[in-house]
């Protein structure tokens, strides 16, 4: 199913911004917030798993029920799970798609990556103290 | 020791009546802060990155001062296009050395601006900025319209400090009088303690935009039954508020400058705000995110004339967001170094610019390991900007603030290592 990825801040991705190592930061920003309505069309429950999948790559996320999201769109705290599935493109305007994504989801028995196995995937070394 | 009248350096609220005990080089206490500047504060000292690090093929090790500046100068000299990005989490002072040094290395410098309120600024630059200081949104507003923002999040202390919750000078019964507007297309936190809600479909921004200036141009006939999921009948109740305002407050955030249309929607709002002001007084803020995010574009303004995305390779300041912004010079993997100042781009990024960092020698001066650290060669620990080191900072309506350091951690700061750094390059280079 296709969804529209709206990314933001949240107070708990706020507080894990300086400790991004911290499972409580992976914790926060790899959470899909979804409507119950479209959890119900795609088959999944609160804490399942899903596979996010958009221009960029793909990524798989824990499914959170929340009222307060629209039908058809998901909202993932912005940060690095969400930009694994976001496009470079901006339109010319410097700014990418993070709040206007288009991505299909499909409920997954995949694990959830850790942020350390996010930056190797790219070629990062992660620091830890 | 009992500090007072501290300033948060958190979010663009910039708080400064913050009392932060410290005891013995730690924070113990802080008051009047919200959640984020509380965390802030009481767990700075835990997660600071306690030397410089350099990243071997095994794996990191720790680096003397001496050589990070050493191997920084020598990547930044070698490269023929560098990218300094960042700038937004440190003061001004070192924000304009970080303007010199570009304009001498003939790079590109861009902060965090192009991914927040990039469009805002592209927006004001076509059709002007109508603002005020938010001492006269606190003094004078009696409606206060938060569109794509979510406040409670993502600067707790906003409505308290300066709308919602707080006195108003020129108003009898603020917490009464004041009206509350909230426009998102989910309904967040903030949207529970609005007067008025309104949930518009996702993208439907330019067109409710659209539909409220025709409405205030008297023009109403014309609405059709419902504009992006969002009623005429509400169209109509909002219009006439906001007209029978005294003092109107448009706050705008991340979900109208990151959504379609971007800043195409943004001047929608500015030439809405336009309309109102043939009816009454309505000014726009844009909630600006690190506490000094707007500094960079003060401070880049009064260098280059250009507020962000500037680049020098022509030997005078170039700008055109969308080519010489960061996550665009990085997809295109046109730059071959990268200084990183004060920010994270690793975590904030799409993926594909991302990657492009691990492929360049890639330096970062920041208090904390964070996810750009595991793309860099080196990283230079320095001191925060509001903790440890003092400067200025400018709050989300323009007005310079002086941080101030409350404590000594025992590190440079960001102005010690670029003004080391720049010093050398200019001496290289005999300019
Ligand atoms: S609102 Fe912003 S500046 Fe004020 S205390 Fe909270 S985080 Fe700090």
């Amino acid at each position: 199913m296709i969804f529209t990825l709206n990314t933001g801040r949240t107070i708990q991705q706020g507080n894990n911004v300086e400790m991004k190592y911290h499972p409580d930061y992976a914790k926060e920003v790899s959470r899909c917030h979804m409507n119950p309505l479209d959890m119900l069309d795609l088959g999944v429950m609160d804490g399942e798993r899903v596979r996010v999948t958009g221009p960029a790559g793909s990524v798989v996320m824990y499914v959170v029920q929340d009222e307060t999201v629209s039908h058809s769109t998901v909202f993932v705290p912005y940060g690095i799970y969400a930009n694994q599935v976001i496009s470079t493109e901006t339109h010319g305007t410097g700014m990418p798609d993070f709040k206007t994504t288009e991505a299909n989801l499909e409920p997954t028995e995949d694990s959830v990556l850790t942020v350390p196995e996010l930056l190797r995937a790219l070629g990062g070394m992660p620091y830890v103290a | 020791m009992l500090h007072e009248d501290v300033v948060c350096p958190f979010c663009a609220c910039l708080c400064d009546d913050l009392k932060v005990e410290t005891d013995n080089g730690t924070i113990v206490k802080v008051d009047n802060a919200c959640d984020l500047g509380n965390h802030k504060f009481l767990t700075d000292d835990d997660h600071r990155l306690k030397e410089p690090i350099r990243r071997t093929p095994s794996g990191w090790t720790s680096a003397t001062l001496q050589h990070a500046i050493d191997r920084t100068v020598e990547i930044l000299l070698g490269a023929d296009r560098p990218l300094l990005y960042g700038w937004s989490g440190t003061h001004g002072e070192a924000q304009s050395i970080g303007v010199h040094m570009a304009e001498v290395l003939g790079g590109v410098i861009d902060s965090t601006t192009s991914v927040c309120h990039g469009p805002s600024i592209l927006a004001i630059q076509e059709v002007g900025h109508p603002g005020c200081t938010l001492g006269q949104v606190k003094n004078r507003a009696d409606l206060v319209v938060y569109w794509g923002a979510n406040p409670i999040e993502a600067h707790p202390r906003h409505m308290s400090r300066y709308t919602t919750y707080t006195d108003g000078f020129f108003l009898d019964r603020a917490f009464k009088e004041r009206k509350v507007i909230v426009v998102d297309i989910r309904r967040t936190q903030t949207a529970e303690v609005a007067d008025e809600f309104i949930l518009i479909k996702k993208g439907g921004d330019y067109a409710v935009l659209s539909a409220l200036r025709a409405i205030v141009r008297g023009k109403s006939d014309m609405i059709p039954a419902t504009v992006a999921g969002v009623t005429k009948e509400q169209l109509l109740r909002i219009a006439e508020m906001c007209k029978k305002a005294k003092f109107g407050a448009f706050f705008f955030g991340m979900g109208i400058t990151q959504t379609q249309g971007k800043y195409k929607n943004i001047r929608n709002a500015i030439e809405l705000v336009d309309e109102l002001n043939r009816h009454t007084k309505f000014t726009l803020t844009p909630m600006r995110g690190h506490y000094n995010v707007y500094g960079f574009n003060e401070v880049c303004t009064w260098m280059t004339g250009y507020p962000y995305a500037v680049d020098f390779c022509r030997g005078m300041a170039f700008y055109n967001p969308g080519e010489t912004s960061a996550v665009d010079i990085l997809a295109r993997k046109e730059c071959d170094a990268c200084l990183v100042v004060a920010s994270d781009p690793a975590a904030h990024f799409p993926k594909d610019a991302v990657r492009h960092l691990g492929e360049i020698p890639t330096v970062q001066i920041d208090p904390y390991p964070n996810t750009t650290t595991a793309f860099c060669e080196l990283q230079i620990p320095v001191a925060v900007t509001g903790i440890d080191a003092q400067g200025t900072s400018y709050r989300m309506d323009g007005v310079p603030i002086r941080v101030k350091s409350i404590l000594n951690r025992g590190y440079p700061t960001d102005t010690d290592i670029l003004g080391e750094i720049y010093r050398r390059i200019k001496e290289a280079k005999r300019v």
